[in-house]
């Protein structure tokens, strides 16, 4: 992730978030101030209801007090008590229904037959057996009852007398409706709903936005009849929300537009001298260690490119030092082995010419002899210094490789073919050998000469590995734009800390080796672009393997 | 003081004489009457009520025992197929314009009337002969020339209806007012009273005749108002064309006729169990059943309804609160009735309740025209009668309910004369008034 995404994110992250926590903050406050308010406006309009309701009351108590002491009520008592036909009144409920301004009223005999109903005439002959069964309804002087209409029910404030009818008496049961209309004759607030709900466990609110508060409504027998619902609209405050809402949204939309252009700003600013320093690092790890970064700030970034510069000196100084002393201890390492791969030679020449010089005192058939042995040995040992000087001189005289296509599987098989001899020499423990060739490895740009070189010296030390016989492989494959040579053997294989030196020059794990061979080796591999690596445990024989560009 | 014996007999003599001549027919006078329901037209064919003013005849006339009588036609004669009948007119009778009566002025009255029963009727004339013929029998033309639309008529472009009864229009205004007079040259006896002026619409009680219609009105009848009622004249009921007959089974057992007829029609009327009432047939009793509630319940039970309703006309109070008392008793048992002044189209069924009027005195010719079949009844044989009635009830299609009389408020002054009673009609030309 860029610095400037990063700045960009950063920015837009922190406006986004503090937005966020102001619009939440300030939403919530402004719904806890809504809900105060609701609810005080709830409470009153609650006792405004409770208020209207026992106006109602009396006045229902008055009227039907007033049927009952009409004449006509009188005159229908007097017919009960004489036992008259009273269908003649039939119709006498509706009449003072209307009179009295009465939604409900229902004339009714002893034995609780209704003799008239206003509210629903064809009731006449039919029984109100709650009046006759108990009297609980003269404790509550009126009370709220649920009444069977032809069109469905009615809650209605219902208030009862008697009147007195020969031995028994007549019941005057009357009430209005405690329906919408009545409802709708309270004074409510703006955004205030009241509604009346018949089925107690259906009341649900019309506007899904709402606040609902309740108040049950209950008859004279504590029966729940009615919910009172008091619908509070929110649609102000999820207004208010909204807007706080789409406000938070289009701040925090210019929050980030702004965390962009700060970003690229502050971007352009930081990373410009951070890009000439990065610039500059690159250059000296390519090895340009001339390269020095741009000062052009005193700040922290000024400063670091100017440690950077520092430290680029010193790493010059200490890199030139280290060259000159790595030059030094190869001079001396060279000196070293130098003397003592001469030191070897001379010694027998020394001892030779000794003898040569103490033979010269002999009889000349004794001389003769010495001379031929000591010549013999003379001329053995300077063969031997003169091979030493050559490697040697090989080792320094590594030409540049001359490229042109070459195909590893035909030097591995010729080299399998130069060694067949050897592998399979007299007094020796033969050694096994196999090829896995990749059919596809097609030919690479190379030096062939090179390149056979490297592989003998590989051949030859997996077979120095392997005195006592075992299995050499040589195996190619090819992936991608890689070609890899594999060289592995079956002998006492090598440590780690082998592994790390073994291709420096001059070090040797064998008794009479150079240091030169895999120095070699390692030398070709990386006159042509490639890698070289050594994969091995002790006792499991190496693995070596060459990956050169195809 | 001893009052000699002469005294007492000529005190005697003139309370007599007073109290006869109190109770005698006195001629003269101008009745009024007063009618709630409107009559658009003078015209005979429409006016279907109990109280009778006879303006215009017809050739024959069914008296309360269903007998034949003869009014215009004096004597008459069939052949065997009953195809050709042949009717004497009654001599010296004059229509309310001069014109007399004879073949040439009936013959059109007669046909226009027939015509709507017997298609290829044809009607001859010659002198005070009528000869009706037609290629089908007609063993019911008796009965069909007593209705009042086979009344003999004559039209002209002044009178709105000019006939040869004991009354004619001397005053019309349409569905308002009308003015009888008595027509001096009526063949029969003349009317006592002089005129009839006959308010439409009215119901003040202040005429010397008022109708009291059925329903529960609470009209108080001012002091010494008597009333005047006939033998039912129509039946309340309910008809279904297309209701589940074992929902109108579960509906006849569900209705409890006593309160309809006691307190909804304010005992103007019958308990209605059958088509004819019981004065009518003599057997209607047989009908008659007591709600049964439970029973009811249980074939409702089976049934899956949809909301019925049960329409009624929308001007009659009565028959509304008929339909709600109805509609009550069927919830008791399940059943949803919906009443409503209009009919529609509901998915349980759609019932209609109706007053069917009863316009004859003849058993038969009523189960007849109730029914709408043509088939050969005879009032003499009522076991064919009630036979075919309880065919026409077994389905339910029509429920009886409530058969309604005819009741008029009478004035003290006024007097009918009993020499003619019929239970079944008020006849004016039978009235006089107390001087």
């Amino acid at each position: 992730m860029s610095f400037r995404t990063k700045v960009f994110l950063s920015i837009a992250t922190t406006a986004v978030v503090s937005v966020w926590i102001v619009a939440a903050v300030v939403s919530t406050l402004v719904t806890q101030s809504f809900e105060r308010r609701d609810a005080l406006r709830t409470t009153a309009l609650v006792n405004q209801f409770q208020r209207e309701f026992v106006r109602r009351s009396s006045e229902v108590a008055r009227r039907v007090e007033a049927v009952a002491d009409s004449v006509e009520v009188q005159r229908l008592a007097l017919d009960l008590s004489g036992h008259a036909e009273t269908s003649p009144y039939f119709t006498e409920a509706q009449t003072l229904a209307q009179e009295q301004s009465l939604d409900f009223l229902e004339l009714v005999g002893p034995d609780a037959t209704i003799v008239s109903s206003a509210e629903w005439p064809a009731r006449f002959g039919y029984k109100e057996d709650w009046l006759t069964a108990s009297d609980d309804w003269k404790s509550q002087g009126v009370f709220l009852k649920k009444e069977d209409l032809a069109d469905g029910e009615a809650l209605g404030l219902i208030a009862v007398r008697t009147v007195k009818a020969g031995e028994g008496v007549l019941y005057v049961a009357g009430g209005r409706r405690l329906d919408q209309e009545f409802l709708d004759s309270l004074p409510g607030a703006e955004g205030m709903r009241v509604r009346l709900y018949r089925q107690p466990n259906g009341a649900t609110a019309s506007d899904s936005n709402a606040t609902v508060t309740t108040l049950p409504l209950r008859g004279r027998d504590n029966q729940l009849l009615a919910t009172l619902l008091i619908e509070t609209s929110r649609a102000d405050l999820v207004a208010l929300k909204k807007y706080i809402q789409g406000t938070a949204a289009i701040v925090g939309a210019a929050g980030v537009l702004l965390g962009l252009l700060l970003s690229f700003w502050t971007a352009s600013r930081v990373t410009r001298p951070l890009r000439s320093l990065t610039s500059s690092v690159r250059e000296v790890a390519s090895g340009n260690w001339d390269t020095r970064a741009v000062i052009s700030s005193s700040d922290e970034i000024g400063q670091l490119a100017r440690d950077f510069n520092g430290m680029t000196e010193q790493l010059v100084e200490q890199r030139d030092r280290m060259i000159q002393a790595e030059r030094v201890a190869a001079w001396r390492e060279l000196a070293r082995r130098l003397a003592h791969e001469l030191k070897n030679p001379l010694f027998p020449l020394q001892i030779t010419i000794e003898n040569l010089q103490r033979a010269r005192s002999a009889s000349p058939e004794q001389f003769d002899e010495v001379f031929r042995e000591s010549t013999s040995t003379l001329l053995a040992e300077l063969g031997h210094l003169k091979t030493i000087i050559g490697r040697f001189s090989d080792f320094a005289k590594m030409p540049a490789p001359q490229l042109e296509p070459v195909n590893i599987n035909q030097i591995a098989r010729e080299l399998i073919q130069l060694f067949e001899p050897q592998l399979h020499a007299a007094g020796r423990p033969a050694v096994e050998t196999r090829l896995l060739l990749a059919e596809d490895l097609g030919d690479l740009a190379g030096d062939p000469e090179q390149l056979r070189r490297a592989l003998r010296n590989l051949v030859l030390n997996a077979l120095d590995a392997m005195p006592a016989g075992g299995l050499l492989t040589i195996r190619t494959s090819r992936s991608d734009s890689k070609v890899a040579v594999e060289v592995s053997d079956t002998g006492e294989g090598l440590t780690p800390e082998e592994c790390d030196r073994l291709f420096t020059p001059y070090y040797t794990t064998k008794l009479h080796g150079t240091g030169l061979g895999l120095a070699i080796v390692q030398s070709v591999v990386s006159d042509h672009k490639g890698t070289i690596t050594v994969r091995s445990e002790p006792g499991t024989g190496a693995t070596f393997r060459i990956e050169l560009k195809a | 003081m001893r009052l000699p014996g002469w005294v007492w007999l000529a005190l005697c003599s003139l309370s007599i004489t007073h109290a006869i001549a109190a109770t005698r027919p006195h001629y003269g006078g101008s009745l009024t009457v007063e009618l709630s329901t409107g009559q658009a037209a003078p015209d005979p064919s429409q006016w279907n009520t109990a109280l009778s003013i006879p303006i215009t005849e017809t050739l024959v006339r069914l008296n309360p025992r269903g007998v034949v009588e003869p009014v215009l036609s004096v004597a008459w004669q069939h052949d065997p197929d009953l195809k050709r009948w042949r009717f004497s007119l009654r001599q010296k009778v004059t229509f309310h314009d001069g014109e007399p009566l004879n073949g040439a002025t009936a013959a059109p009255s007669l046909l226009g009337a027939l015509k709507k029963k017997y298609a290829n009727v044809s009607v001859q004339t010659g002198g005070q002969a009528i000869v009706i013929q037609s290629s089908e029998p007609m063993p019911d033309i008796l009965s069909d020339l007593a209705e009042p639309p086979s009344a003999i008529v004559r039209q002209n472009d002044t009178d709105p209806l000019i006939g040869t009864g004991p009354f004619r229009i001397t005053a019309w205004e349409p569905g308002r007012r009308w003015v009888v007079a008595a027509f001096d040259d009526y063949w029969g006896s003349r009317p006592y009273l002089d005129s009839i002026a006959i308010e439409f619409g009215a119901a003040g009680a202040r005429a010397d005749i008022f109708d009291i219609p059925a329903g529960p009105s609470r009209r108080i009848l001012p002091e010494g108002i008597g009333t005047w009622s006939s033998e039912p004249r129509s039946l309340v009921a309910i008809t279904a064309a297309d209701a589940n007959p074992t929902l109108l089974e579960a509906l006849a057992l569900v209705v409890d006729r006593a309160p309809i007829v006691n307190v909804l029609a304010q005992r103007r009327g019958e308990a209605a169990f059958s088509l004819l009432p019981q004065w009518l047939s003599g057997y209607a009793f047989l009908f008659q059943s007591m709600p049964d509630v439970s029973r009811a319940k249980q074939l409702v039970s089976k049934l899956r309804l949809g909301p019925i309703s049960l329409s009624y006309p929308p001007n009659d109070p009565f028959r509304r609160s008929v339909a709600e008392r109805i509609a009550l008793n069927a919830r008791d048992a399940g059943i949803a009735i919906q009443p409503t002044p209009n009919t529609v189209n509901n998915p349980g069924g759609n019932l209609r309740l109706v007053e069917l009027q009863l316009t004859s005195a003849d058993a038969a010719v009523e189960l007849k025209r109730l029914s709408g079949q043509a088939i050969p009844l005879d009032s003499a044989k009522p076991e064919a009668l009630y036979e075919f009635e309880r065919s026409l009830l077994a389905d339910h299609r029509v429920i009886p309910l409530v058969y309604l009389r005819e009741t008029y408020g009478i004035a003290p002054r006024v007097h009918i004369e009993s020499s003619k009673p019929d239970a079944f009609a008020l006849h004016l030309e039978d009235v006089w008034l107390q001087p």
